[in-house]
């Protein structure tokens, strides 16, 4: 296929409009061969859109837009004919299995019977997914599903692909798998554009594309893009990093707060520097210097910069009032030996945990790997096989009925009343946790303060972004000032600011006495939390706070967490070399 | 416990009101599939079309042609000149029934003879075949009648028939009464399949059940509400029953009161469905294709008698059929409770079990 | 058109059929059971009608005119009664359908050769079989006592469906509404499917065509309802033992025709619905309800208002019954069938054409 220029995509003032609202609006962008371009952003920026635009299966509104040469719109099928495209979710047959589900993709795209052979091997091996040949694709995990996914759109070798999402709900192993095949596509001469929420990726970008609003607000270089914080970005070294993220979270010029055991990170305003009066609680915690900003920190200035627009998150929470739980401080969550098996697969193996009140703890593990098991059981929403589990002094086995008064949970899947309005949920959960009228009133005007969701009052939480919809979540589950709350995947597919948000909501809850325990994809959310759970294969096979889980490892292993995560997951891998299934 | 009901009622309601799809499906089948159904719905012979083929030509013969003509049963197709020709129209379907009155016609009758008049007759619907026969037979036989009390012969009965219930004897009160019944199931059985459905596909069901809220009140809240609405949305139809002029004989209490005892099973049903259905779209399509033979053997199309010995005995368990005797009943032949007693147990006897059992299994698998 | 890409569709669509064990039993159990259920519950030829008797004159006369009721098959003695208003509490009840009322002085009027009025009270709420009841009990009074020659013989001869068999009524109108409800349903739900899970969006960022697309998903739905087809055929003749008179290549052939009509209309309604609840609940609406009250296949269309009738013309499910009937019962072909086949193939061109323009590669 000989392409007539070197640019893969150009588009001029491109927008479309739906029922009046422009999603996407007066975008200029050119890509050239063998470029990787992120697009970020928050929430109903406009990405999914404009990747639909490129990919020529939705024709714009205004502007015009050429890819590979061709016109979105008069040649729209010599567009797809060509190009990859991998929509969010799950959009492959679950009832095919992965070897039917590639031959489809093959055949679709008149890939011979001979090349088909040949990369199948190839994307498979690369993929991990040779085992499963005969497996039903709806019985894979979601990073599985997510590779095939992938695999499938490059078994036509596209000189294009376009990914909207390929992270979401994935696993950091998977979603490191997922990228080594980029990288290897890319090499080939492939152009990639992709949509994420994962700043990490941004980073491995050759330029990166902030949408807000619909339009292109920053368009760079990952370099470029970080040059837009400089100044903005500090970092403070101390022993006490939750005194100062106390001190932080009251200065309006504070965008915000990241830390990393003794590192606290904080962004301001560009052009602020921080305040005397925000110097001086630190002359006892430690000292503020200036950092090298990272994507997240220009994401969080230009989102902020940008407020105006997107859902109108205006109004921040304001967790200050965080209340903690009714009752007691005894809270803390307590399993022995706690096993679930489905037929002969171990989905829970054996695991112990103990944690304290006010202890934030974070699982993290692959998909499939048990956590989402273990948090059911200790809800009480699922018996074990074998063990035991105390939850809130309760006997979560036993009495799972007098043990929901005293925890909430958030489940994986978003699970509010998606044709109520956001008041009418809180009041039905208020009554749901038998709350009087009065305890009702106080406590959602109180969960609504906290998670800033006063705003919001009448809309229908069908149509509020993801962000709102996961303080809404917890709003819910928080209601009745639970002793332990369990947050599965809260803030999966929500952009940084917002992730950081909801982070201080629960760090919080965590301070006023709340045991939090929550699961996460996104590896930088770890350092949140106080103490961390690796779980592999039904397994909890590290548990501690970051420092230590790295002192276990060989010296040689980086200080990062993702790094961590991974060498554990190895170790536990050479020890127990275990069956194939881990799929969920 | 009052406060968590109050809530989940509350909550109940707005969303019952909110749900655009069930809303909507609900009106449509208590009001245009009724109106559909009353215009289409007819087994009765009516206008059906006669093709004449008269060889005598006399005052007679256009005496017996015009007696087939001025009942509402026939109506002329036109005049064959030879059986040949209306067999071809039979074929052709353009008449259903040929009438041929020989040569002579006239001449007989008038000699004492009894002279042969042929009908053929399209066969192929036999309903309606076998009525125009029955028809055919009786419009003939009032002439011997007529001609023998002229004769002033021995002495004869003749029949004075009255119809009682429908003495215009149209279908269209009993297919609007069937309907009309045939939505109180539907809806029933619809509104809480749908409503527990759609907590399973939100995953609200599993936020439920970390809640205090216990399966019993869940249950009551997802039977009850729908008691309530499936007896209003009764009244939409009472407007359609008026519009085609359907007699209200009875009394509306007993109505609404077997009704209510009626929805029982059908909320059961709808309970038991959404056991076994985990998105909305199998819910529904197990509602309509899994009720069509419930609805089918319960006299809502054609009455229980007509069907065998052997499918009227499963009838009888049927909740439907019950209720179709006590909507006729109230509504066409002004029943009231000392007649439709044992209608009533029966209703209780079916739905009583069936309801338990609802209650039972939502127990056991309340997220499916 | 490439064949090979419409090939991996159809490939890929057909797994997806038989995983789908559910629905598929649901197409193929379910033409069967509404076969059995029409051929064997739809029938308004009414014996053994309950009969009630409220005999005034207790007489020899009268004794024989109930005797002559019962002996005619179409009546079973349900009940006798002293008083009207035992009458009316026992026609309320559903105990008897039709009450003869037997006045004084009946058989005494005979004798002196006047005429003697009996009353037939007929419960009406079923219009269709009370006006057979009604006709029966005509028939037998007004020839009682059988003393004197009728006036005139009456022949009737059944053409086509000699004994009245409803199952030869059913059976071939039956093909007509079988395909309308569930090769509309199952298309439908197949592309909304797709729709809802997004891998739509697949399909729309390759390269094939929406004709590979729908001609791929189309073929094994309309395969299903040939199957259905041939199932009712074959049960219809074998178990019910329906003649058939036609030829039955032309009878398949039209049907094929037919599919094409019908899960034409299963495309056009997935291009309007965007998910599968809608798109279940309107293909239902606008193929099953309409093809099945206004098609002739139980309820004759010379019988409705006008206005209806002119609708009904404007339905596929008529012409095809028409055309089955005609062929099945009446041993009618070509060329008296022609209209009927002839508006059947321009229907199913103008409902493609419209479903493949409506049919864009677009998401929104």
């Amino acid at each position: 296929m000989a392409e007539p220029t070197d640019d893969i995509i150009r588009a001029h003032g491109l927008g479309r409009q739906f029922r009046g609202r422009w999603a996407v609006k007066d975008v200029d962008l050119t890509v050239g061969r063998g470029e990787i371009v992120g697009l970020v952003g928050p929430d109903g920026a406009g990405k999914t859109t404009l990747l639909q635009l490129i990919a020529a299966i939705l024709d714009p509104s205004a502007g015009r837009c050429t890819v590979l040469g061709f016109d979105s719109v008069r040649e729209s099928a010599k567009i797809t004919s060509r190009i990859g495209y991998m929509a969010q979710g799950f959009t492959l047959y679950d009832r095919l299995t992965v070897a039917e589900n590639i031959a489809f993709a093959a055949k679709a795209r008149n890939v011979s019977a001979a090349q088909l052979a040949a990369r199948r091997q190839q994307l498979l091996a690369m993929a991990g997914l040779g085992p499963f040949l005969h497996r039903r694709e709806g019985a894979l995990s979601g990073g599985m599903r997510k590779k095939l996914a992938l695999c499938a759109n490059l078994v036509h070798e596209p000189p294009l692909l376009l990914l909207d999402e390929p992270g979401l709900g994935v696993d950091p192993l998977s979603r490191r798998e997922l990228w080594r095949m980029l990288e290897a596509y890319r090499r080939q001469g492939a152009t990639i554009v992709f949509s994420t929420s994962y700043m990490d990726e941004a980073e491995l970008c050759d330029r990166v594309a902030f949408l807000d609003a619909g339009g292109i607000v920053a368009l760079g270089t990952p370099a470029e893009l970080r040059a837009r914080g400089d100044g903005a970005a500090f970092r403070v070294v101390t022993d006490d990093p939750a005194a100062v993220e106390g001190a932080l979270s009251g200065e309006p010029d504070v965008l915000g707060v990241q830390w990393q055991a003794r590192d606290v990170r904080f962004v301001m305003w560009p052009g602020r520097e921080p305040s005397s009066s925000l110097r001086a609680p630190f002359r006892d915690l430690g000292r503020v210097e200036s950092a090298s900003p990272t994507i997240e920190d220009v994401f969080v200035i230009l989102t902020a910069e940008c407020n105006h627009s997107g859902d109108g998150d205006v109004e921040s929470p304001s967790p200050a009032h965080t209340r903690g739980p009714m009752e007691g401080t005894q809270a803390q969550i307590s399993s022995q030996g706690l096993t679930r098996r489905f037929g002969s697969f171990v989905a829970v193996d054996d695991v112990y945990l103990d944690l304290g009140s006010g202890e934030i703890f974070g699982l993290l593990g692959a998909n499939g790997a048990g956590k989402t098991t273990l948090i059911r059981m200790l809800c009480g929403l699922l018996s074990p096989s074998s063990g035991a589990a105390w939850v809130a002094g309760i006997d979560a086995v036993a009495d799972p009925q007098r043990l929901r008064q005293r925890i909430g949970y958030m489940s994986q899947r978003f699970s509010l009343y998606p044709d109520l309005s956001v008041g009418e949920n809180l009041s039905f959960f208020a009554s749901a946790y038998g709350l009087d009228r009065k305890a009702a009133r106080e406590a959602i005007g109180w969960a609504r303060a906290v998670t800033g969701l006063a705003r919001f009052e009448h809309h229908t939480v069908a149509r509020l972004s993801g962000a709102v919809r996961q303080r809404l979540g917890l709003a819910c589950a928080i209601l009745h000032r639970p002793a332990v709350v369990f947050l599965d995947e809260p803030t999966s597919g929500v952009d940084p600011l917002s992730r950081f948000r909801f982070w201080r909501l629960v760090n919080a809850l965590g301070a006023a006495g709340t045991t939090v325990l929550v699961t996460t994809h996104y590896l930088e959310e770890a350092a949140y939390c106080h103490r961390l759970g690796l779980m592999h294969e039904g397994r909890l096979i590290a548990a501690g706070d970051l420092a230590s889980l790295r002192a276990e490892l060989p010296a040689d292993v980086p200080q990062t967490v993702e790094a961590v995560f991974i060498a554990h997951i190895e170790r536990a891998r050479t020890r127990m070399p275990q069956s194939e299934s881990s799929a969920s | 416990m009052a406060r968590r009901l109050t809530g989940l009622l509350v909550k109940e309601m707005i969303q019952f009101l909110r749900d655009r799809v069930v809303l909507i499906l609900v009106l449509w089948l208590y009001t245009i599939e009724v109106v559909i159904c009353a215009v289409a719905v007819s087994f009765e012979v009516e206008n059906m079309p006669l093709a004449i083929v008269d060889f005598d030509r006399t005052p007679e013969s256009r005496v017996l042609v015009q007696n087939f003509l001025i009942t509402e049963s026939f109506t002329s197709a036109g005049t064959a000149a030879s059986a040949a020709e209306a067999t071809e129209w039979l074929q052709q379907g353009r008449a259903r029934l040929a009438l041929i009155v020989p040569d002579g016609f006239q001449r007989d009758l008038v000699g004492g003879e009894v002279p042969p008049v042929q009908i053929l007759l399209d066969g192929t619907d036999s309903n309606i075949a076998a009525q125009a026969r029955a028809n055919a037979l009786a419009i003939v036989g009032r002439m011997e009648a007529a001609a023998t009390a002229e004769q002033d012969g021995p002495g004869r009965a003749h029949p004075v028939v009255r119809v009682w219930y429908n003495p215009d004897g149209r279908t269209t009160s009993f297919t609007v009464l069937s309907m009309i019944a045939l939505a109180a199931l539907m809806v029933g059985v619809i509104y809480p399949a749908a409503s527990i459905v759609r907590e399973k596909e939100a995953g609200t069901i599993e936020q439920l059940r970390v809640t205090p809220i216990s399966t019993t009140e869940l249950f009551v809240a997802k039977t009850v509400p729908m008691l309530v609405m499936g007896l209003v949305s009764v009244f939409p139809s009472l407007l359609i029953v008026w519009w085609f002029g359907v007699p209200l004989n009875g009394s509306l209490a007993p109505f609404l009161a077997l009704t209510a005892v009626f929805l029982v099973s059908a909320i059961a049903i709808g309970v038991l469905i959404a056991s076994i259905s985990r998105t909305l779209q199998q819910a529904l399509l197990l509602s309509f294709f899994g009720l069509f033979p419930v609805l089918f053997l319960s006299g809502t199309i054609t009455p229980v008698e007509s069907m065998p010995e052997a499918l009227q005995t499963v009838s009888f368990f049927s909740p439907l059929r019950h209720y179709m005797d006590v909507i006729l009943g109230v509504f066409l032949k002004g029943a009231g409770l000392p007649e439709l007693w044992p209608q009533a147990l029966a209703l209780i006897a079916i739905g009583t079990p069936l309801f338990l059992l609802a209650a039972r299994i939502f127990q056991r698998t309340p997220a499916g | 058109m490439r064949p090979s890409r419409i090939a991996a569709v159809l490939e890929k669509e057909t797994k997806e059929i038989v995983r789908d064990p559910i629905t598929v039993a649901i197409a193929l159990i379910m033409p069967i059971l509404m076969l059995f259920l029409f051929g064997y519950a739809i029938s308004l030829d009414v014996k053994d009608i309950r009969l009630g008797v409220l005999d005034h004159d207790r007489s020899p006369a009268s004794r024989q005119l109930v005797d002559e009721f019962v002996d005619s098959g179409y009546f079973r003695l349900a009940g006798s009664y002293a008083a009207p208003e035992e009458v009316d509490g026992a026609l309320q009840r559903n105990e008897v359908k039709l009450v003869l009322v037997v006045p004084p002085r009946f058989h005494e009027r005979l004798e002196r050769g006047e005429a003697a009025p009996v009353q037939v009270l007929v419960d009406g709420t079923y219009a269709a079989s009370a006006n057979l009841a009604a006709a029966y009990a005509e028939t037998i009074i007004s020839t009682f006592p059988d003393a004197a020659p009728p006036a005139a013989r009456v022949e009737v001869r059944v053409w086509y469906n000699p004994a009245l068999r409803s199952a030869n009524f059913i059976v071939p109108g039956l093909f007509g509404v079988i395909l309308m409800a569930f090769p509309p349903l199952l298309t439908a739900l197949a592309i909304t499917r797709e729709k809802e899970s997004g891998s739509i969006q697949q399909i729309f960022a390759s390269p094939l065509t929406s004709a590979e697309f729908l001609a791929g998903k189309l073929v094994p739905y309309g395969l299903i309802a040939f199957v259905q087809i041939v199932t009712v055929i074959a049960a219809g003749f074998v178990w019910f033992g329906v003649p058939m008179r036609g030829s039955l290549g032309l009878l398949l052939a039209v049907g094929l025709v037919y599919v094409f009509t019908t899960v034409g209309i299963g495309l056009l309604v997935s291009t309007i619905a965007n998910s599968q609840v809608v798109a279940m609940l309107l293909a239902l609406i606008v193929a099953l309800m309409p093809s099945a009250l206004f098609s002739g296949f139980l309820f004759p269309i010379f019988t409705m208002p006008y206005a209806s009738q002119l609708y009904a013309r404007t339905l596929p499910a008529g012409y095809f019954v028409d055309f089955s009937r005609g062929l099945v019962l009446k041993g009618a072909g070509l060329p008296e069938l022609w209209p009927s086949v002839a508006l059947l193939l321009v229907y199913t061109l103008i409902v493609f054409a419209l479903a493949v323009w409506l049919f864009r590669k677009k998401v929104a």
